[in-house]
């Protein structure tokens, strides 16, 4: 009984470690091609929800909320570029550090007083009665979470692998001098990635809404775990994000199962912080050399 | 400099008699608690700027030291019945300790990654604040009771005299530290953390020192929040106050006390500016107006980027408009902080006090203190009678980057009091052997002895056992002064204990690395560029600078890499005649160059390598007529195996 | 094809280029050789957009580009192989080629097909690289890495080609044959602007030499007018 129990908290767990792993992945994303991060990417994710929640509620159907609501990530992701990033890129300074965090902060307030303090339910089609397997059950929401976020991370890496300008965006992260050179624009791939990052918050702000529901706040906790996720599983490593992110996903659920919910964070922000300091450039990223 | 002292201490000192008279005449507790808060925010933000403005790094755990610094004072009064003082000695033990524990990891990396460990930190004490029920009382908050202070109750009158005082204190202390070899310290490895590890400085255990010493500030200053409030929630202690702190410091202008403290006036005076409507409306529009007028100053004078201009502006006129709109300014209380804080980190990045200190310095023009007059030479750097025997031994050293063989196994004896010259054209391993020597890359296979003794991992600890080098690529400290560069890396100048330090004796020992490091400043012809930022130099100073840095270190071993690069030829023949003095106090010398005329000039030994391997080695002339290295540097091309392929 | 005339550039205080011209006529393959330091790559820099000029213009194909991103430069029909190679070492070396060619393939989707002659004929002028294609660049070694720069740059079908002392690092046999490359291209029609240390196969090769020092160009001519005078080149030359 006691094992089925602890089966059902980690496999629970491990589809919200999922959403993790994609907000960490939006995180690799920018990182990958510019050496930054949005700060405010939990923001992202709410106002993209809470955008979706509207789309919904002036009649728009399901299936074609969806890209509207990533249309609004990306607008978002390519505007935080433009207003936090670029010009402290261009300095070569550390200011779009400080810059995201005030913009997620300037979207946090707009959501708060737009659409109101309160948590509010995010309809579905996807039904949330449970099947079982081997006696844990699993609703077709928490597949459908899994679905959302493998097609998406699917479809962002085939781009990359199989696509000119995926392999332009690879370029850029491996050597940003010498793809200029090529005639690849660096801070063009910058943009495209910023809207690939903000694409992949409103993914994840539409696929997490439903089970956690929509408020200002819903990010807040996420995107802290999704900070853990990148750091632990390294800002340059590809699907790495993944194993780690449901690797975190199950240890915080059971943690909250017996520590209380209150601690459910501090598995990953421990993590996190031992990551840094046995291995700062994560478990699977690689060691960088510094020049002179 | 009685004019000097007079200006700035006065200044100092009228201050601080004005905020502690203002109680006597305006009896009125609301801006009684004003100043109080003052006073905290500004012990805090001094803290912060240790972290943010010296060390530049982006800081997110200091709201949460004041939040565990104010429960630590608060708890050893309620369950340990501590006194005043005793308690602020807790929080202020808590934040040093705590925040020596959380640098120690995540100052191994900068930039990104040590915002969100930070952050990290900032959740996980809120977390445990808010969860650890028990000892905190949870979200419920916690009461706190003024405790005695020797004895006596304290009124608010007397607990912000306290706090004055105590702000007062970590002033003077902190000015003491950062004009000390830590203030130096802390803004070199800002600039090259590869240089100050190579200068022997210790770049990571500074960091940490520098973040702990801050944090202690935030928890003193929480001590004092938690006294002053008398009541405590974990809330208080998140995310949007460490954005406010920011603003603070940012606004105030990182890397001066006197910043601090306007950012602490603003973060004191915030929440009443919201409050009131009118108020607010005059100080957004006079914010649209300073953007606007800066904005198209910087268009004019071509100093500012159209993006840098034109975005302050927006965000400002957006906190006009919105003003005017939004029924409750109180409600958009974060978007007024971020549209705020967006425009000066774009606008105006060095802060008010970096704007005023610039135009101060053009109005009131005040020396700075004399320096003292250089020491002789014997005394800064002594000459020593090299034994002639081995010093530097490489054995089969390797270096590989993923296929390129950068070193491929070279064998290398350096006898010691010679001029050894390292040979080759470009890209033939020399720089990758020295950077392998002074422990930049860690070689892939093969042995390096020093006194027959193997060379320790890593820059810093290569440049305790007595070599010192200079840099190919320039990594000078470049907003530091010549002087301050030689003075950062000058070895065994600097032993008094910190805690002496904060108190202000080290002013001695200041002045004999001053004269020290001014001899050697002598030694390279930059005597009379003692006071000019490195940055500003002429290239060819720059690169005498140096040598001179280098020389700081007192080094059995000199390694110069390429320090004829780009000088032009009366700049050639001055290095040359440095180097034979520097060789003449019985320093051994690696010389990398590429100028065969240098380096026949100067070198008892000259090693050529080519392709990571050793060629040639031996007198100049006899290297010079060696076959091998005739064609490695003249190339040879034959005409063979020329077919046509269309193209 | 290339000329740049009166150019200043350099980094922060240190002015590297002080009024250096020269010309690259089309079909020609000219060296600019010089000491150590002189401003031979800020040069080349400064030509393809690395570096901003501060004075000077810069001229491709009769059409000025001063002050452009290195990017717009490069789909005008620049090819800078830079010093040190700089490929991109994760990606595969068919990758790193397909990558040389971006200015003139389509994005998406067909691009493989659209480049597949021009892969072949890199391929062909170094079979080695055929053998790696799959590779990550890099695990290649020196010499293949220097390959695979000029194959890349290749791929663009450039109107100019520039290489960043291709030789640099090299042992002596391979070298040898990264200047057999050279008088392929040469063969070939390439404009071809070549940064050299070794001053004499580089006047082996070349139609014009421009000799540099200081950030000036200090002597110029045919390579046997220079040959002739041996004195001039030593003194430069160091």
């Amino acid at each position: 009984m006691n094992s089925i129990i602890i089966a059902q908290m980690a496999v629970s767990g491990a589809f919200m470690g999922l959403v993790y792993a994609l907000i960490a992945y939006g995180f690799q994303l920018t990182f990958s091609t510019s050496k930054s991060i949005n700060f405010g990417q939990g923001e992202l994710v709410m106002l993209s929800a809470f955008f979706s929640l509207t789309l919904l509620n002036l009649g728009v159907p399901y299936w074609l909320m969806v890209p509207g609501g990533l249309l609004f990530g990306v607008i978002l992701g390519l505007a935080v570029e433009r207003a936090g990033v670029r010009l402290a890129l261009e300095q070569k300074s550390e200011g779009w550090i400080l810059l995201t965090i005030i913009i997620g902060l300037l979207g946090f307030s707009a959501a708060e007083n737009i659409w109101g303090r309160d948590d509010r339910p995010f309809p579905t089609p996807i039904s949330s009665d449970a099947l079982q397997f081997f006696g844990v059950s699993i609703t077709p929401l928490e597949i459908s979470v899994a679905i959302g976020v493998f097609a998406i991370m699917g479809l962002i890496e085939l781009f990359k692998r199989k696509t000119l300008l995926g392999k332009a965006f690879e370029a850029v992260s491996a050597d940003r001098d010498a793809a200029e050179l090529m005639g690849i624009s660096a801070t063009r791939t910058v943009m495209l990635s910023y809207g690939l990052s903000g694409l992949v918050a409103a993914m994840a702000g539409i696929l997490v809404s439903p089970i956690t529901t929509v408020g200002p706040t819903m990010a807040s906790a996420l995107i802290l775990k999704a900070f853990s996720v990148a750091v632990v599983a390294g800002l340059d490593s590809g699907f790495g994000v993944v194993v780690i992110g449901i690797f975190l996903g199950a240890l915080e659920s059971l943690t909250s199962f017996y520590l209380g919910s209150g601690w459910r964070e501090t598995p990953g922000l421990i993590l996190l912080i031992l990551a840094l300091a046995v291995r700062p450039n994560g478990v699977f990223g690689k060691a960088t050399i510094r020049k002179v | 400099m009685l004019k000097r002292l007079l200006f700035i201490r006065g200044v100092e000192i009228v201050a601080i008699t004005m905020l502690a008279a203002i109680p006597l005449m305006v009896s009125n507790s609301y801006v009684l608690a004003l100043l109080t808060l003052l006073a905290i925010y500004g012990i805090l933000l001094i803290g912060l700027d240790v972290t943010v403005g010296y060390l530049g790094q982006v800081n997110l755990a200091h709201a949460a030291f004041l939040g565990l610094g104010a429960y630590a004072s608060g708890l050893s009064v309620s369950l340990l019945g501590f006194g005043m003082l005793s308690a602020l000695s807790v929080s202020m033990l808590v934040g040093l300790i705590l925040g020596g524990l959380l640098a120690f990891p995540a100052l191994r990396l900068e930039g990104p990654q040590f915002a969100l460990a930070t952050l990290s930190f900032s959740a996980l004490s809120v977390t445990v604040l808010n969860e650890w029920e028990a000892l905190t009382g949870g979200a419920q908050g916690l009461h706190v009771s003024r405790p005695i202070f020797f004895g006596h109750t304290v009124n608010a009158q007397g607990f912000y005299w306290l706090c004055l005082i105590l702000l007062a204190f970590v002033w003077m202390a902190m000015r003491n530290l950062l004009s000390s070899q830590w203030g130096r310290a802390f803004e070199a490895l800002r600039d090259s953390p590869i240089a100050t590890d190579a200068m022997g400085v210790g770049t990571y255990r500074h960091k940490v020192a520098g973040f702990a010493m801050g944090s202690a500030l935030g928890g003193l200053a929480g001590g004092l929040y938690a006294f002053n409030f008398q009541y405590l929630q974990p809330q208080s202690f998140v995310y949007e106050l460490m954005v406010i702190l920011l603003l603070g410091v940012v606004l105030g202008g990182r890397k001066s006390l006197w910043g601090a403290f306007f950012g602490a006036c603003l973060v004191a005076l915030l929440p009443n500016l919201l409050s009131n409507r009118l108020l607010f409306q005059v100080i957004s529009a006079l914010g649209l107006l300073a953007a606007l007028l800066a904005g198209a100053r910087g268009l004019m004078k071509k100093t500012t980027q159209p993006f840098q201009a034109v975005a302050p502006v927006i965000a400002m006129g957006l906190l006009v408009v919105g003003g005017m709109m939004v029924k409750n300014t109180e409600d958009w209380r974060k978007a007024i902080f971020a549209l705020m804080l967006f425009s000066v980190v774009v606008g105006l990045p060095e802060g008010i006090m970096g704007f005023a200190a610039r135009f101060l310095s053009r109005l009131f023009r005040i020396d700075p203190p004399a320096l003292p007059p250089a020491s002789i030479l014997d005394v800064a750097l002594p000459v020593k009678k090299p034994d002639g025997g081995p010093l530097l031994i490489l054995q089969e050293l390797k270096r590989y980057f993923g296929g390129v063989k950068a070193v491929d196994g070279i064998s290398i004896t350096v006898q010691s009091g010679q001029i050894h010259g390292l040979i080759g054209p470009n890209g033939s391993g020399k720089s990758t052997a020295v950077n392998v020597i002074s422990g930049l890359y860690s070689p892939s296979s093969g042995k390096m002895l020093l006194h027959d003794k193997a060379l320790p991992r890593g820059m810093f600890n290569v440049a305790r056992t007595g070599i010192s080098r200079t840099f190919q690529n320039l990594q000078l400290f470049s907003e530091l002064s010549a002087l301050e560069n030689v003075m950062v890396a000058m070895k065994g100048a600097f032993r008094i204990p910190l805690p002496l330090v904060l108190m202000g004796f080290a002013k001695r020992e200041e002045k004999r690395a001053q004269a020290d490091a001014l001899a050697l400043l002598e030694l390279t012809g930059l005597d009379n560029q003692a006071r000019i930022s490195a940055k500003d130099l002429t290239y060819g100073d720059q690169r005498f600078l140096e040598i001179a840095r280098a020389l700081a270190r007192k080094p059995e071993l000199l390694i110069l890499d390429e320090p004829a690069a780009g000088l032009a030829l009366p700049d050639v023949h001055k290095l040359l005649d440095i180097i034979r003095q520097i060789h003449q106090r019985g320093i051994t010398i690696i010389l990398i160059e590429h100028h065969m005329d240098v380096v026949t000039k100067l070198c008892d030994v000259v090693t050529v390598l080519d392709g990571g391997k050793v060629i040639a080695e031996g007198s100049a002339e006899e290297v010079k007529c060696n076959p091998k290295v005739i064609e490695a540097y003249l190339g040879t091309a034959n005409e063979e195996n020329t077919a046509d392929i269309a193209l | 094809m290339l000329s740049i005339e009166n150019l200043y550039a350099g980094y922060g205080t240190s002015k590297v280029l002080s009024g250096a011209s020269l010309e690259v006529a089309q079909g020609k393959v000219v060296a600019l050789i010089g000491a150590n330091g002189a401003g031979k790559t800020t040069t080349m820099r400064a030509i393809s957009g690395m570096l901003k000029p501060s004075q000077g213009r810069v001229l491709l194909d009769g059409k000025p580009v001063q002050g452009f991103d290195a990017s717009r430069i490069a789909r005008m029909g620049l090819a800078h192989a830079p010093e040190g190679r700089k490929v991109f070492g994760p990606l595969s070396t068919e990758d790193n080629l397909l990558l040389g060619a971006y200015s003139r393939l389509p994005l998406f989707f067909g691009f493989r097909a659209k480049s597949a002659d021009d892969l072949e004929r890199v391929y062909d002028l170094f079979p080695l690289l055929r053998e790696r294609r799959l590779q990550s660049a890099g695990t290649l070694s020196g010499g293949e890495q220097q390959m695979l720069a000029i194959g890349r740059a290749l791929m663009a079908n450039p109107k100019v080609m520039l290489l960043d002392e291709p030789s640099m690092g090299l042992a002596p046999v391979i070298v040898q044959e990264v200047f057999n490359t050279i008088r392929r291209l040469k063969a070939a029609g390439i404009t071809l602007l070549l940064v050299e240390q070794f001053a004499e196969s580089a006047l082996d090769v070349a139609d014009y030499v421009y000799v540099m020092e200081h950030g000036r160009i200090v002597a110029q001519g045919a390579p046997a007018e220079l040959q002739k005078d041996r004195r001039v080149l030593e003194a430069y030359l160091g």
